[in-house]
């Protein structure tokens, strides 16, 4: 099956914001941001800058027509700062000239006093002194304060998991231009349409139906352009506006780092209770939640690290406390998993350091405890179509579970200077926004009278491969010809009021609003049919469309796909359709936080195995062999590479991939040369993630959402690495603190166990950061 | 400033007045070739690899460069080759873009152009004979969507069945087989005719701002202060080029590229592990364009070459384009990116006695990502020993100072020393006392500590491992 996106791909002619043709007299934006972290403005000296030659304009806040509020959950973020500052990166001035070269000269010379105040990055200094950006959130069920009683052991530990930056290869930007009546139009590199189109209007202070929000299609998004892509939308917009001129705004790679948020960072408390058999009693966990300088979407990331803190387990007392904490850094912001992958983390902890204690294996205390059919989440939802141990016990079986165990005891017991680790990582990841209003979609389904077909919807295409799952969905509803089938780029005039295309949700909304838009068209069609071949038979049910030609009482007729649309067109039938689709069977009570947020959970099961190199701290990942629950796929490459890419990325985010800010907070990992992601040399040598093949009775076709899940079979890696580590100095008691850096590996192979802190190393000086 | 320019770019022969300083990536994007990306411009992810196509030996050797680091004053007289440039007819896919889409190994599609120019790249090179690994042809791009394993699969394919069906791969069966257009089998003749302006030596060398060797570095740290320069291109200087052995010492150009020294038959024979260690420098296509000189003089506390080249005790000389002095490279650098260079003067070549007899030589680099990474800290040593002692010893280590660091204290320890593990860890903390490393994005003071002394170890347990035992360097636990 040709996916055309594709095949633009690899022949370098798919358009990005930075591709575009802009048309003559188009002005370059650069931004000026705060160069500390906390702070009173006492001086902007622009005057320098204004007169360079070649520069348009330079916009403040007080050139903003509209409100200065681009905070979408909470309204606390300012587009350009006022008079604070509250992060390193913080816009502050928008410099519009007529080339990137002199926009980028004249920022460089604007000059800012700023009286600083002080400057916080850790979030449990940030809750000790208050600074909470909503209520504390706490989820529970059952009393675990009774079920102590009950357990045999009792753990109790902390831990740390780091940022992540996004590195979407396509850096954030925009390009604006003024429409006639007082709009703009603009095509944005965002996830979220018409998050951009709100966020403009109240900038601008016109009414969203001014303002067309255009995107073909995104460079890589993962969570970083859901909601952080609008403040580049916002300036060009605003930029555009007032000077009625074209503006495109694309961030060069080291502002982009810089001035954007990450994966939100978290601190986390544990205890945890267990009989003597290995059954989880009682799981309490506190998250204290680096939000960064506004709420941006941290608390609804919150409210799923609290959804998802018992991964797939199910233990009956469960309390779970989260700390929304504001820093001075960049708002931190959506990463792939959205909360989930920082609550699993701290579980898998708890059972690791369970099984320390104890002295059983992790893998007998995660397989003992795995969720069961009908099992209730302690957010009261029931547990439907469980695939845990049937996954599990597939890996066991198809990747020869005792063989990795047997392998890796006797390559320990015969060397010293390499170790190898295994661990098991299960996951349960539920599909919906828990936002319960934000599942609903809408598409417009247009065919021609030639026959060939349009789709347009609220999906936007990052290289998840949405628009080739709806084109499957358009083909086998209609039974037509992929290249009959068109999608179109994602648009707010077309599309209106759309959420924005995450939670691992985009195919299933999208996919759901094309379905019903066909199924309207289809029905007429099968009645236009009906009166061409039967004028008598009234019952529509007896025509279908196979393979492009129509069926009569299941016989093949003469009437093909083309004369079937012309016949249609002819009797003045609509051969368009705008149909909704909203996720069925949702609901939560975010009072009590309890009810049925999820339309489904996805389920899988991975085993990952590291080697340790222990005379120089490094190490390598050998394999990820996942028996993962893909539903019946509607592409089964496309599905693989998700799962594929998820994976290195939620392994990169426990190992290599440091986010580093100094206790000024300055971003020290602020260009590619000092934050490194995985690259073709890490890779594992065997990636092997299998197909469960178990039908999804509530997803399209069967089949379930991929995007995120698979990103924490990555957490496994972490355990892999300190299992070795382990096996190198046995006995020995670990800070748990990803990423796992060969730093971090080194010193715990040799040095005493320190203070080593992850998120703020203290590295007060970086003047001799090599290049 | 404005130099005459004239290359090919894919089929197309280009004659500008431009200034030299124009990287080449924003030069190949003016042209309204959009499928080569921006996606860091510091050489760090791939996405806008281009092929640079050069005559020699009657031949056109493609390499693989970062078009983002290549002023577009360093392209004269050569074939650059984008993604545009192979694309034969409307929506016509050649093997390797096939094997791409087959195996899903492009997503968001922004790094792809990229990858298919550097398997390109090596296709072109096996036609030359003179390539690593498939995968290795792919080090310097970086997919933040796949995870690089559907990425493994396409390319190893297309691989296997090209190799395996062509015995003698040549550009004209590469056009056979559609990797790549017709229209290159007509580029020599083409580059041959585009008139060279020859080799550019210089004579007033007070009248230049900066001097640039591939501009890897300067490239990456200041481009638009380079714009505003007086910048010298060593690149057309062909006097600064070549390996070359004369009375017992081993003379490098400064503008040799870490690649063809790599390939130079020279290093794989007195250093056949040399080829190894240089797969930890950079990337591909940073090796093709990252010079000898350029790293020297970058004068990073880190430098893998400069490392590797104070353990040989080279001797470094610099030349005003009159007169010309000698320097140990041990003694050049001052402070943090402060060297003995004066302004005015360049550097023309390296030179270091080529060993003989009975020697060790050895490189470690530890970094937080194995390959395309600056180290944390990175060590190399050369020694000679007579009866298990040492006669002659040059140790060197970067990451741990200012400055690129030659451990003076420890290998005067060392000399005449046998080798045993007490005096190996005397060594290692004589080592400590030379070094003042710093916390940074690298590492932390202590873990930079603790990695030299690491390294050191490693170097004799590499190196000696019937004396060295693993055990040995677990005294600190």
């Amino acid at each position: 099956m040709k996916d055309y996106d594709m095949i633009h791909h690899v022949r370098g002619e798919s358009q990005f914001i930075d591709d575009i043709n802009f048309p003559n007299g188009t002005l370059f934006a650069s931004v000026f941001y705060s160069p500390v972290a906390h702070g009173k403005i006492k001086n902007l000296d622009l005057e320098y800058s204004k007169k360079i030659s070649g520069v348009v304009s330079i916009i403040t806040y007080r050139d903003i027509p509209g409100n200065n509020q681009i905070g979408g959950i909470v309204q606390d973020e300012p587009l350009l700062a006022e008079n604070e500052v509250h992060y390193i990166g913080m816009p502050v001035a928008i410099v519009i000239a007529e080339t990137q070269f002199i926009a980028r000269e004249a920022v460089r010379n604007i000059k800012i006093e700023i009286d600083p105040l002080p400057v916080i990055t850790d979030p449990r200094e940030a809750f000790a002194k208050g600074e909470l950006i909503i209520e504390p959130r706490i989820f529970s069920n059952g009393d675990v304060d009774k079920a102590w009683n009950d357990c045999d052991h009792i753990i109790e530990g902390q831990c740390e998991s780091g940022g992540q930056e996004h590195l979407y290869l396509e850096t954030q930007g925009s390009f604006a231009y003024p429409v006639e009546g007082g709009g703009v139009k603009i095509v944005s590199s965002t996830q979220g349409p018409t998050a951009v189109q709100r966020a403009v209007s109240n900038v601008l202070g016109i009414p969203m139906n001014k303002i067309e929000v255009e995107v073909l299609r995104l460079g890589g998004g993962f969570g970083g352009k859901e909601d952080q892509a609008s403040p580049w939308a916002a300036m060009a917009a605003l930029s555009a506006k007032l000077l009625h001129r074209p503006v495109k705004l694309v961030l060069p790679r080291h502002d982009d780092i810089i001035m954007t948020g990450k994966r939100n960072p978290y601190s986390s408390d544990f205890k945890i209770g267990l009989t003597k058999e290995g059954m989880i009693l009682a799981y309490e966990a506190v998250f204290y939640q680096n939000a960064g300088s506004s709420a941006d979407l941290s608390p609804a990331i919150l409210d799923r690290t609290l959804f998802h803190c018992t991964n797939a387990y199910y233990i009956p007392n469960v309390k779970a406390t989260g700390y929304c904490c504001r820093t001075n850094l960049p708002s931190n912001t959506a990463f792939r998993g959205f909360g989930g992958p920082q609550g699993k983390f701290v579980i898998e902890c708890a059972i690791s350091k369970a099984a320390e204690k104890t002295g059983m294996k992790a893998y007998e205390i995660q397989k003992k405890n795995l969720l069961k059919e009908n099992d209730e989440f302690h957010y009261g939802q029931t547990a439907k179509n469980v695939q845990t141990l049937s996954t599990w016990k597939a890996a066991e079986e198809q990747f020869r579970f005792e063989q990795i165990r047997d392998r890796t005891e006797k390559f320990n017991s015969e060397n010293t200077n390499f170790k190898k680790g295994f661990a098991f990582m299960p996951i349960c990841f539920g599909i919906a926004f828990t936002n319960t209003r934000m599942n609903q979609a809408n598409a417009l389904v247009n065919v021609y009278t030639d026959g060939s077909v349009s789709f347009s919807t609220a999906a936007v295409e990052m290289g998840q491969g949405v628009n080739a799952k709806i084109k499957e969905v358009v083909s086998r509803t209609f039974s037509i010809n992929h290249n009959r089938i068109k999608s179109e780029t994602t648009n707010t005039t077309r599309s209106a009021n759309t959420s924005p295309t995450a939670a691992s949700s985009g195919a299933d909304l999208n996919c759901g609003a094309v379905y019903n838009a066909c199924n309207k068209i289809l029905s007429r069609l099968k009645d236009s049919a009906l009166q061409e071949l039967k004028k008598d038979d009234k019952n529509p049910d007896k025509i279908q469309i196979r393979d492009e030609f129509v069926y009569y009482d299941g016989k093949k007729t003469d009437l093909g796909w083309e004369e079937l649309i012309e016949l249609t067109y002819t009797k003045r039938i609509s051969l368009s359709a705008h149909e909704h689709f909203a996720t069925p069977e949702i609901f939560f009570d975010r009072d009590t936080n309890k009810g049925n947020p999820f339309r489904y959970h996805v389920y899988g099961t991975a085993i990952i195995e590291a080697t340790v190199d222990c005379l120089r701290g490094t190490y390598v990942i050998d394999s990820v062999q996942a028996v993962h629950d893909f539903g019946i796929s509607l592409n089964p490459v496309i599905d693989r590479g998700q799962a594929e890419g998820a994976i290195i990325q939620g392994i990169g985010w426990m190992t290599i991939e440091e986010v580093i800010y100094n206790r000024d907070g300055k971003l020290l990992s602020d260009l590619l040369s000092t934050y490194k992601v995985p690259d073709i040399h890490f890779a594992p040598k065997v990636m092997d993630v299998r197909f469960l093949g178990e039908p999804n009775p509530v997803g399209m076709f069967n089949s379930k959402a991929i995007g995120e899940p698979p990103l924490m079979y990555g957490i496994g890696a972490y355990f892999a690495i300190m299992n070795a580590v382990k096996a190198f100095r046995p006995g020995t008691e670990f800070k748990f603190s990803a990423p796992v850096t060969p730093e971090k590996v080194l010193m715990n192979l040799f040095s005493c166990i320190d203070e080593t802190d992850n998120i703020t190393v203290a590295a007060e000086n970086n003047k001799g950061t090599s290049l | 400033m404005k130099t005459r320019v004239n290359f090919i770019l894919n089929n197309k022969s280009i004659d500008v007045e431009i200034n030299p300083a124009v990287v080449l990536l924003d030069f190949i994007r003016n042209e309204r070739l959009k499928g080569t990306k921006e996606g860091c411009k510091e050489g760090d992810c791939g996405a806008c690899t281009v092929l640079i196509g050069e005559l020699t030996n009657d031949e056109v050797l493609y390499r693989s460069v970062n078009s983002c680091l290549v002023p577009v004053g360093n392209v004269s007289g050569k074939h650059i080759v984008t993604i545009e440039g192979l694309n034969q007819g409307d929506l016509f896919l050649n093997p390797l873009q096939k094997a791409f889409v087959e195996e899903g190994a492009t997503q968001c599609g922004f790094c792809t152009p990229g990858f298919i120019i550097s398997l390109t790249g090596y296709f072109l090179n096996l036609a030359n004979k003179n390539s690593g690994g498939v995968i290795e042809s792919l080090d310097g791009n970086i997919c933040r969507c796949t995870g690089h394993n559907s990425i493994i699969r396409a390319a190893q394919k297309v691989s296997d069945k090209i190799i395996s069906e062509n015995k003698n791969l040549s550009p004209e069966i590469l056009t056979e087989l559609k990797v790549i257009p017709e229209y290159f089998l007509t580029v020599r003749g083409r580059l041959q005719k585009i008139s060279q302006t020859g080799s550019e030596s210089i004579t007033d060398s007070k009248s230049y701002s900066c001097f640039v060797g591939g501009g890897t570095d300067l490239f990456v740290q200041r481009p638009d202060e380079m714009m505003n320069s007086q910048i010298k291109l060593l690149h057309n200087d062909k006097s600064l080029y070549g390996i070359d052995i004369k009375e017992g010492y081993c003379f490098i150009g400064s503008n040799t590229s870490v690649s063809d020294l790599r390939e130079s038959e020279i290093f794989k024979r007195y250093f056949p592990e040399f080829h190894g260690f240089m797969e930890l420098f950079g990337s591909t296509p940073i090796r093709n364009n990252a010079t000898v000189g350029g790293n020297l003089n970058n004068a990073s506390p880190i430098g893998d070459m400069t490392i590797f080249f104070l353990s040989l005790n080279s001797v470094v000389t610099l030349t005003d384009g009159v007169s010309e002095r000698d320097v140990f490279l041990k003694n050049y650098y001052l402070s943090y990116k402060k060297t003995d260079r004066h302004k005015n003067e360049y550097m023309k070549c390296l030179k270091f006695n080529l060993p003989e007899g009975n020697y060790f030589y050895n490189f470690e680099k530890v970094s937080k990502r194995t390959y395309l990474d600056i180290a944390s800290v990175n060590s190399s040593v050369f020694l000679k020993t007579e009866n298990n002692t040492i006669t002659e010893i040059y140790l060197s280590a970067g990451g741990v100072s200012a400055i690129p660091l030659f451990l003076n204290k420890t290998c005067e320890f060392l000399t005449g020393i046998e080798l045993t593990v007490e005096s190996l860890n005397e060594a290692v903390s004589i080592a400590q006392k030379e070094i003042s490393p710093i916390s940074d994005a690298r590492g932390s003071e202590e873990y930079k500590r603790l990695l030299l002394t690491r390294l050191i170890y490693a170097h004799f347990l590499v190196l000696f491992p019937e004396i060295f035992k693993t055990e040995d360097t677990y005294e600190r636990l």
